[in-house]
């Protein structure tokens, strides 16, 4: 088989990649390891309730906006129904053991006047926190689509700033802290590693507007699905990228585990960058580079309870998510050792919108926690349905927790929380082929250089979470501009920029 | 602590095993770009291995940028060396 490029993942930022390039005019493979496409905004489905694993809601599908842009000019925008929840949407956020509820609505000025009326000693500090966020935010073409994108990508950046001496500069309230340092949640860094600049691009995203999109990550998926099919790009599942030809000194194919090899001159890895040297001869990376995506730092892991609530949580509560965070302390915590039990908790409702649901079963719900490779790593060596003995019932024990804690929380609304399947760090990393089974990808924090999307061989490049920005944006931008290196970066973004 | 020569030996050392250069060629006038062939994409790695290596923190990226030949390099690890054990 022969193409111009293979695009090895079908998350999203694969699916945004693959769709430009196939419209930019070149033939495009998609490959992916597993039998269905669209990594973690795929849905998987349980006693017949559709479950949303890695999009809830998503940032920047205003009018305009770089996700909107995207999805426009993909001809995907068309195919999903696009529900913006603000200016009246929000999260709540719950504290432990107090009393405080705050709520994190989905607009700038909302979330302002909500800050300050929670915590009225500390207006000036609350101003000087968005004005920074939306201050770094206008310096990034992502947010701010007049700006060139070269620039941004290859020019000068100062070393990013802690975010927690930040915080300490505008407040010392620790709930006040703990509400502002939330959206950390969102790109799994522990506070004390977070930097002011991730923060900002994500909380941005968080404060200029939330969506969902009806039916979940699946319609999005299928959306891109029927749009490169229409563009004649090609895709193969169960198909695992086991090695990049090289030919001289450029790319030349891409060999699949079953025998199979796709003669190409450009490839797109969208997955974790640490697989990348073992698919490549030696000789073709500096060892300094090849240790830096070996050792990269990965964003944490998470707990996931996926169950059905008695009561419709969407009619019942007014919030889109419900976070319960530790008194006083961090949105994540730093290690492994606080116990489960006593870490920040997260529940949503999932989808609903399929057919074929049978009433009952409709209130899909799911909880998460921050997890730690740490937590499992016991159990390391086991693959599904095939887990070392003892998981079954350390995952069931945590699972039962998160019910319990959740039921006695939030149960007014949910009323009793049946739990179908438990997730755990070693499912996410099975799943999403995640190392430590990190769910953003490679940590975007202080003291860590993510891998810029070129690469030392010509015509590989690198996209996905672990690149530019972490989420479902973040990983758009990825594919965007390992797109845009291929078809050369300026033009692509101006017509870009013109689509709309 | 090891002497500004130690040093400079170290980072050619350090330098030419991770980006497997020719120590012989890393002479004080040739540039890292074009006799050395590095390229920008190289720049980050080198601020992470400098960093691992020696425990220093590279904040200065406007110097950083600045180094064209292997003794702007030397000089910049030295004034670093030399700034950071004094705070
Ligand atoms: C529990 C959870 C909740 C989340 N919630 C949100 C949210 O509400 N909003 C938001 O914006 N983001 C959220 N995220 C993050 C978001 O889902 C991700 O950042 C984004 O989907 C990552 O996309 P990606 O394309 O980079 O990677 P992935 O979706 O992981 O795609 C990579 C793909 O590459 C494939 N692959 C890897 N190696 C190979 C190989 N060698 N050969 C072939 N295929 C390969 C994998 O199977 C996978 O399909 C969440 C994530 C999780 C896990």
């Amino acid at each position: 088989m022969k193409t111009d490029v293979v695009v090895i993942g079908s998350g999203i930022s694969g699916l945004t990649a693959a769709t430009l390039l196939a419209l930019a005019g070149k033939d495009v493979v998609i490959v992916e390891r597993r039998n269905l496409f669209g990594g973690s905004i795929r849905r998987f489905k349980r006693n017949g309730v559709g479950f949303d694993v890695g999009f809830h809601y998503t940032g920047c599908l205003g009018d305009g906006e770089i996700l909107d842009l995207l999805w426009k000019r993909c001809g995907v925008r068309d195919r999903v129904e696009v529900d913006p929840v603000f200016p009246d949407g929000y999260d709540q956020y719950e504290f432990f053991g107090g009393n405080t509820v705050v709520r994190g609505y989905f607009s700038y000025a909302r979330v302002g006047e909500e800050l300050k009326s929670c915590f009225p000693g500390e207006k000036a500090g609350i101003d000087s926190y968005l004005r920074e966020i939306r201050d770094v935010c206008s310096q990034v073409p992502f947010y701010n689509p007049d700006l060139p994108l070269a620039p941004f990508l290859r020019g000068y950046k100062s070393r990013p700033r802690p975010l927690a001496s930040f915080l300490d500069s505008v407040t010392t309230d620790p709930e006040l802290r703990s509400v502002l340092a939330a959206p950390a949640f969102l790109y799994g860094v522990p506070l004390n590693q977070c930097s002011l600049e991730t923060h900002a691009l994500v909380a941005h995203g968080y404060y200029s507007g939330a969506y969902t999109v009806k039916g979940g990550g699946q319609t999005v998926v299928d959306g891109f699905l029927a749009a490169l099919e229409k563009a004649g790009a090609k895709l193969l599942s169960s198909s695992k990228a086991v090695s990049i030809r090289v030919d001289g000194d450029r790319v030349a194919g891409v060999e699949i585990e079953d025998g199979k090899c796709i003669a190409c001159s450009d490839v797109i890895f969208s997955g974790h960058p640490s697989s990348v040297p073992g698919m490549v001869p030696d000789s073709v990376f500096r060892p300094a580079y090849r240790k830096r995506l070996l050792t990269l730092k990965n964003s944490l892991s998470m707990f996931a309870v996926f169950g059905t609530a008695e009561k419709d949580f969407r009619v019942q509560a007014n919030g889109l998510n419900y976070y319960l965070l530790p008194e006083g302390g961090e949105m994540l915590s730093a290690d492994d050792s606080t116990p489960p039990a006593l870490r920040s908790m997260m529940i949503a409702s999932t989808g609903g919108e399929w057919p074929e649901f049978k009433p009952s079963l409709r209130n899909g719900i799911i909880i998460l926690r921050p997890g730690f490779w740490e937590d499992v790593k016991a159990f390391a060596v086991s693959r599904p349905g095939n887990r070392a003995a003892g998981y079954e019932k350390f995952k069931a024990e945590v699972g039962a927790e998160m019910v319990e804690t959740a039921e006695k929380r939030w149960g007014h609304f949910t009323g009793r929380i049946e739990p179908f399947a438990v997730g755990t760090p070693l499912t996410f990393r099975d799943e999403l082929a995640a190392p430590g089974g990190c769910v953003y990808g490679a940590m975007h924090c202080l003291d860590q250089f993510t891998p810029d999307v070129r690469t030392r061989l010509p015509g590989l490049y690198l996209a996905g979470q672990s690149t530019l920005m972490t989420g479902v944006v973040g990983a758009s931008i990825g594919g965007m501009t390992a797109a845009g290196e291929i078809v050369g970066l300026e033009p692509f973004w101006e017509s870009l920029r013109s689509w709309c | 602590m090891i002497t500004d020569d130690e040093l400079c030996r170290k980072v050619i050392e350090v330098l030419a095993q991770e980006f497997e250069l020719d120590p012989e060629e890393m002479v004080p006038e040739a540039t890292l770009y074009d006799d050395l062939g590095l390229d920008s994409l190289d720049a980050v790695d080198m601020v992470v291995v400098l960093e691992k290596t020696f425990g220093m923190k590279v904040t200065d990226e406007a110097a950083l940028r600045s180094i064209r030949t292997v003794d702007d390099l030397m000089q910049f690890v030295i004034r670093l060396r030399a700034e950071q054990s004094r705070a």
